[in-house]
């Protein structure tokens, strides 16, 4: 086998797992390439039948149109169930002072709405996209990442995970009554792909993706030597450079703290091509969030994100 | 490209960080962003504290200490490299035993200055205890001790003895200096009289664990359900071992039934017969009620008991092992309850020997004992197959995997 095909069979092997131990799992879908790529893994996972959970995101609010588009544009191709939970809602509902200043991310608030869905369904476990290589914090994590009630991660309490055995008991043996109100567990089944893992593997399985991830042309104001899209939830003033770019993404998270890249990648070859030759990481190049501290992730993940 | 999984071992402050940092930096392999955020002032790689690198949660990087396992990702030319960087603290070696399981090479680290100690031993036990193939003893800072290739050859000779005890073997030795590159990618110029290869290409050449075992296993993860009328259900899981056929007959365990092989799966296409490692779906013709933790097997040195010589390392650091208690039992996706019974003896670090012992155990201890099973089940020895051989243990009071096993031949053939 090839490292494609390593990393593709320990994913299938992941979700199956999870399926074989969990009652209530749901998959989180932000229409970015990460969890497309899950979906795509799940549906071969458990072909001929259909992925026995549903796909969710977690709405900030923020969204790109594209990415929205591309969302139900895929849930209706394969027929997954979608739940849409929005950060806004929560916001109202818990009455959370809502994201200000020039960059008003919801990134952080996007952990009450997840915490608050996975109590609304009793969910117990959550697949995300989250890669080990992005960012130091998650370098840390487990495949299968216990959290407590209240969604925190215990990074020093982590359990033993040995081989391909993955522990994903919660609650007590009388699992029907135990699911409600106890832990959860977050699942990464591409926990060992790289960026560039990612795309080769789309390449190889021809996986379409929001047209984002490839050169358009779009409006941004240059921001300390980055490019962030002009939205309605970007607050302009005077002083911001406006420039009309050739740009693409390389993640796609919330507008306000996601920074596009100058490219003129337009096919996956050349997107491949493209991060190969690059000297900056993936979250280094386009995320601001993780740029406020050293720990920005570790403190996110302490609360309850993904 | 293939896939190679390797742990880096070693006592506190022997060089495990600045190792993995060191290959990461001298293959290109950090973007310049990251590079940034563990900058001192200077320049060059050794004003980067490449210990950084590896060092994700905050309490680390204060207090300068691995606690937890990292994952780090390299690419060369010709292999993906999953690195595992492990804690050294003895407190800790649960975390390296989590790291080690499934690697296909270790590298035990030793500080030239200070030698063997005794966490060179455990982190040796643990390589032997999970049996890992390819290991390669570096004994860093070199630089510190003016590259003597006197000193390198002692402590050479005092790791072979130990080694010996634990059953070791084919282990390489190479000299090197993780904080000044030497012998990583390069033949170090200031150690002449090292005849080997520098590390980077002892690594090239590693070979991945594969399976050597002809007989065929196949554990089943879970049932996927018909789609259309008249097919039956899909048995969905991983080819342990020995190939699958269509129209092989398989025995199922724990029924004791027999079925045939109607079709196979491998994603969307079906196949003729699958290798050990695949994920398929497997639909049998006169099946039973069968579901996950079934295994199918073919073949016939296959073993099914109740009572299981085991080899254990302890991982609760909550709980010591409680004899007669019940824990919960998994390999692979097989799950029985156990109890502990006689415990023959206990690892003794500085003999290398299992000797009895009345003590408690508790976390990080060894230990060989039985296991006895509330029915029986269908395994393999470890030294057979690892894969179907070696499972956990779980406390069903707080789900914590409290231990790992490996299943000794003596389950087969008592000595």
């Amino acid at each position: 086998m090839n490292h494609l095909d390593q990393l593709e069979a320990e994913a299938i092997y992941i979700f199956r797992e999870v399926a074989g131990q969990f009652r209530r799992p749901v998959l989180l879908f932000s229409g970015g390439k990460d969890s497309t790529v899950l979906i795509h893994l799940a549906m071969k996972a458990f072909y001929p039948g259909k992925p026995p959970f549903p796909v969710m995101h977690i709405d900030t609010g923020h969204n790109f149109e594209e990415a929205l588009t591309f969302r139900d544009k895929l849930v209706a191709q394969t027929g997954l169930e979608l739940i849409v939970r929005k950060v806004a809602d929560t916001i109202k509902a818990k009455n959370l002072t809502d994201a200000t200043g020039k960059f008003p991310s919801r990134n952080a608030l996007q952990s009450y709405t997840l915490l608050d869905a996975i109590d609304e369904f009793s969910f117990d476990a959550c697949f995300g996209g989250g890669r080990r290589d992005e960012e130091k914090a998650r370098a840390k994590e487990r495949i299968f990442s216990i959290r407590a009630a209240d969604g925190s991660w215990k990074p020093y309490n982590q359990r033993p995970e040995l081989w391909n055995i993955y522990n994903g008991r919660i609650g007590s043996d009388d699992r029907a009554q135990a699911i409600a109100h106890t832990q959860n567990v977050r699942v990464f089944p591409i926990s060992n792909w790289s960026e560039l893992d990612v795309w080769r593997y789309i390449q190889r399985e021809g996986i379409a993706l929001p047209a984002l991830y490839f050169a358009h042309t779009r409006r941004c104001i240059r921001y300390e030597g980055r490019l962030i899209a002009v939205s309605d939830y970007l607050n302009i003033d005077e002083q911001d450079e406006l420039v009309t770019k050739k740009v693409r993404y390389r993640t796609v998270g919330d507008m306000t703290c996601t920074a596009a890249v100058e490219s003129e990648a337009i096919t996956i070859a050349e997107v491949i091509d493209e991060i190969s030759a690059s000297a900056i990481s993936e979250r280094g190049e386009t995320r601001i969030d993780d740029r406020c501290s050293d720990a920005a992730m570790e403190d996110r993940k302490l609360k309850g994100y993904f | 490209m293939d896939i190679l999984r390797l742990i880096t071992a070693g006592n506190v402050d022997d060089g495990k960080s600045t190792l993995i940092g060191r290959l990461l930096y001298d293959t290109k392999n950090i973007k310049d962003d990251v590079l940034e955020s563990v900058a001192k002032p200077g320049s060059g790689a050794t004003a980067i504290n490449l210990a950084h690198i590896t060092d994700g949660l905050r309490a680390e990087r204060e207090q300068g200490i691995t606690i937890d396992v990292a994952y780090k990702y390299f690419t060369t030319p010709n292999r993906k490299y999953i690195i595992t960087d492990a804690p050294g603290h003895f407190q800790y070696t649960k975390n390296l035993v989590t790291g080690a399981s499934g690697v296909d090479a270790i590298i035990i680290l030793i500080d030239a200055v200070n030698g063997i100690t005794p966490q060179t031993r455990r982190h040796s036990q643990v390589a032997a205890f999970l049996a890992i193939k390819n290991v390669v003893v570096a004994i860093n800072k070199m630089d510190a001790q003016s590259y003597s290739e006197a000193v390198f050859t002692a402590i050479k000779n005092d790791y072979l003895t130990i080694a010996d005890q634990l059953g070791l073997k084919n282990i390489t030795f190479i000299p090197i200096s993780a904080l000044m590159g030497d012998n990583i990618l390069e033949e170090s110029p200031n150690m002449r009289w090292y005849a080997g290869t520098p590390l980077m290409a002892w690594l090239e050449q590693c070979m991945p664990n594969e399976c050597n075992f002809s007989e065929t296993r196949f554990s089943v993860q879970c049932t996927i359900p018909q789609l259309h009328e008249g097919n039956g259900l899909g048995y969905a899981g991983k080819l342990l071992s020995g190939a699958l056929t269509v129209g092989q007959t398989l025995s199922i365990y724990p029924t004791g039934a027999t079925a045939t092989v109607a079709k196979i799966l491998h994603g969307y296409n079906a196949v003729a017969a699958a290798n050990a490692g695949d994920n398929v779906v497997v639909y049998l013709n006169n099946e039973g009620n069968i579901g996950r933790g079934a295994l199918l097997c073919a073949g016939e040195k296959l073993n099914i008991s109740n009572h299981l010589d085991v080899t254990i390392c302890w991982l609760n650091d909550q709980q010591k092992l409680q004899p007669g208690k019940y824990y919960l039992l998994r390999i692979n996706t097989t799950e029985q309850k156990c109890r502990i019974g006689n415990i023959s003896g206990k690892l003794n670090l500085d003999t290398l020997t299992y000797e009895p012992n009345e003590e408690p155990v508790s976390v990080n201890d060894f230990i060989r004992a039985t296991l006895i099973l509330d029915a029986p089940i269908a395994f393999d020895p470890f030294e057979n197959l690892p894969e179907n051989g070696r499972g956990i243990l779980i406390d069903v009071e707080t789900n914590y995997t409290s231990a790992a096993f490996t299943i000794s031949l003596r389950s087969v053939a008592p000595l």
